[in-house]
């Protein structure tokens, strides 16, 4: 396949030279929690790219056609659709509104003979819907306790296998990944498989539960791998072993001795994302300070860079940042203590098969694309 | 960034001390505790935010209430000692909680230091009171408010009067050399010597 993103050349962020190309989204200084971007997607050829917000707007983006009198910029996307999944309920019992927040978009892959989709929006149970049948869906994993008083675990993240349709897995708030194949039984209550890294003692803490609750799982695209994402550090796991993961890149450690303010503001709880680019050589998931991460598997290099207005001048290139850690702050370097807790990157998004990628930044959405040699 | 610890600072007197013997120990303690119980009142109701921040929060606050029953026998030395060395008083912390939670509800003026009037070396350890223990539970909070819990303690058994006992080595989770107090603690100290 052609494009950087495939076989043979270096795909790994560092190889590359980002460069911004777009953003989305009003510049105001107060955002509307409506208007916060909550998913970012591409579809399986990478034409179309969807956001979802809080509000409960979709907006499909287009490729442009290649622009021949443009050649250096590779095709822009514009809107090509916007619409309201669902308009605000309010729940006259309750007196209770019901949020229309859009938690995730997932594109139908082309070549699936399932046709099956997961929904896991409750914390409590995995449903399985077919696409054919609209008004009912098949719950499949069920961890709700009789009292739920006992209730000391919850699902956080699922996903289907990208080759095997009967398998999928799902994350917990305890840091444990199972692996469940549908054929086994009716119910997958019984896991296949079940990912858990051991606990490192010297670094016991009151907060080791919730910085090891994993926020987001993905399969690689070869179905081989699955990468975990939990507070400060982004796992990959060989499916084939399941005692600990096969890398393991630290994401924001610095942030290790905040815990406890973290704790105190809420910001623990946060749930970031991550994902893989199209050859499964790269991973990137994002920080706080709109800044976002890299991690190349191959070279073993990682960088961090921002999505902020003043780096977006049309194919300017992304400076790498660095976060000063302690002593001496270098010119360039942003202390610990300055970084901006508010500007989270929790939602990221790459290509399929080039190397695009979108970056999602409260209410703004980045598209960056990496130079054209 | 230290939100959280700037703004408990902000709270005490200007010109107090920071002792960073079983005190300060105790006092950080205090500080999650108090985090974590204001957290599971504001998480209720109609409105609670998701369904894995309060199973986590509440695992959180089961591992402190764990933590405060494993604290072994009392009797701290008299010197100051490094962070990690001394062992826990439970009762004292029991009872700086629930001096300045009485004082926080009378709307008084916050103490100085909650823990410096305690003489921690010279402390009795009696059991911890279950029903004390019991507040730490959130099943409780919904049901009543804080001050009707804790004024039906009986206190006095806490501040109390010496009796000293060898010391031990420490082996709580607070304690032990290496963990996580060593760095999380270090680092307060940093913002604090620093400032």
């Amino acid at each position: 396949m052609a494009g950087a993103g495939g076989g043979g050349c270096p795909a790994g962020g560092n190889d590359l030279q980002w460069c911004f190309s777009q953003v989305k989204g009003a510049i105001d200084e107060d955002v509307a929690e409506a208007d916060i971007i909550s998913t970012v997607e591409f579809n399986y050829s990478g034409d179309l790219l969807a956001t979802g917000d809080k509000g409960g707007r979709v907006v499909i983006f287009q490729r442009e056609q290649e622009n021949k009198s443009r050649p250096h910029s590779r095709g822009e996307y514009n809107v090509y659709s916007t619409f309201q999944s669902h308009e605000p309920e309010f729940d006259y019992l309750k007196s209770l509104e019901i949020e229309e927040k859009i938690n995730k978009i997932r594109w139908l892959p082309q070549q699936n003979a399932a046709h099956f989709l997961l929904s896991t929006n409750d914390d409590l149970r995995i449903n399985l819907w077919h696409l054919e049948i609209t008004d009912r869906s098949f719950n499949i994993v069920d961890i709700k306790p009789a009292n739920m008083e006992e209730l000391t675990e919850v699902i956080t993240a699922a996903e289907f296998h990208p080759r095997q349709c009967n398998v999928f897995v799902y994350s917990s708030s305890k840091g444990t990944v199972r692996l469940c194949d549908m054929r086994s039984s009716a119910l997958c209550d019984r896991h296949s498989k079940f990912f858990e890294e051991p606990e490192d003692p010297s670094s016991r803490s009151f907060f080791s539960e919730i910085i090891s609750s994993i926020s987001d799982v993905k399969f690689s695209h070869s179905g081989r791998y699955m990468m975990t994402r939990d507070y400060l550090s982004v796992k990959v796991w060989d499916l084939n072993m399941e005692s600990r993961p096969v890398e393991t890149h630290q994401v924001h450690e610095y942030l290790r001795s905040k815990l406890c303010s973290l704790y105190e503001n809420d910001c623990i709880f946060d749930k970031f994302e991550c994902c893989w680019n199209g050859s499964d050589s790269a991973i990137m998931t994002g920080s706080y300070n709109n800044f976002f991460r890299m991690f190349d598997r191959n070279t073993r290099r990682d960088v961090t860079l921002e999505a902020s207005r003043e780096n977006s001048k049309p194919r300017a290139s992304l400076k790498p940042r660095k976060v000063c850690t302690g002593g001496k702050r270098k010119k360039d370097e942003i202390s610990v203590d300055s970084l901006d807790f508010n500007k989270k990157i929790l939602h990221t998004a790459w290509h399929p098969a080039e190397n695009i990628i979108a970056v999602a930044a409260t209410n703004n959405l980045y598209i960056f694309q990496d130079r054209i040699n | 960034m230290v939100g959280g610890l700037k703004r408990k600072r902000s709270d005490l007197e200007e010109d107090e001390k920071w002792d960073w013997g079983p005190a300060g120990l105790r006092s950080y303690q205090q500080a999650l505790l108090r985090i974590s119980l204001d957290k599971v009142q504001r998480s209720l109701g109609p409105r609670a935010p998701s369904l894995r921040r309060h199973v986590l929060i509440q695992n959180t606050l089961q591992q402190l209430q764990a933590a405060l029953c494993l604290a072994p026998a009392p009797a701290l030395p008299p010197e100051p000692l490094f962070l990690g060395e001394e062992d826990f008083s439970l009762s004292a912390t029991i009872g700086s909680i629930l001096r300045e939670l009485e004082t926080s509800m009378d709307e008084t003026e916050t103490p100085q230091n909650p823990v410096a009037p305690v003489s921690p070396q010279n402390e009795v350890l009696p059991q911890p009171d279950p029903v004390f223990l019991e507040a730490l539970s959130s099943q409780y909070l919904g049901d009543s408010g804080l001050d009707d819990f804790f004024l039906d303690i009986d206190t006095s058994t806490v501040e109390k009067e010496p009796a000293l006992a060898a010391p031990e080595p420490p082996h709580s989770l607070f304690c032990a050399p290496g963990s996580w107090e060593w760095n999380e603690l270090d680092h307060i100290m940093e913002i604090i010597l620093g400032s």
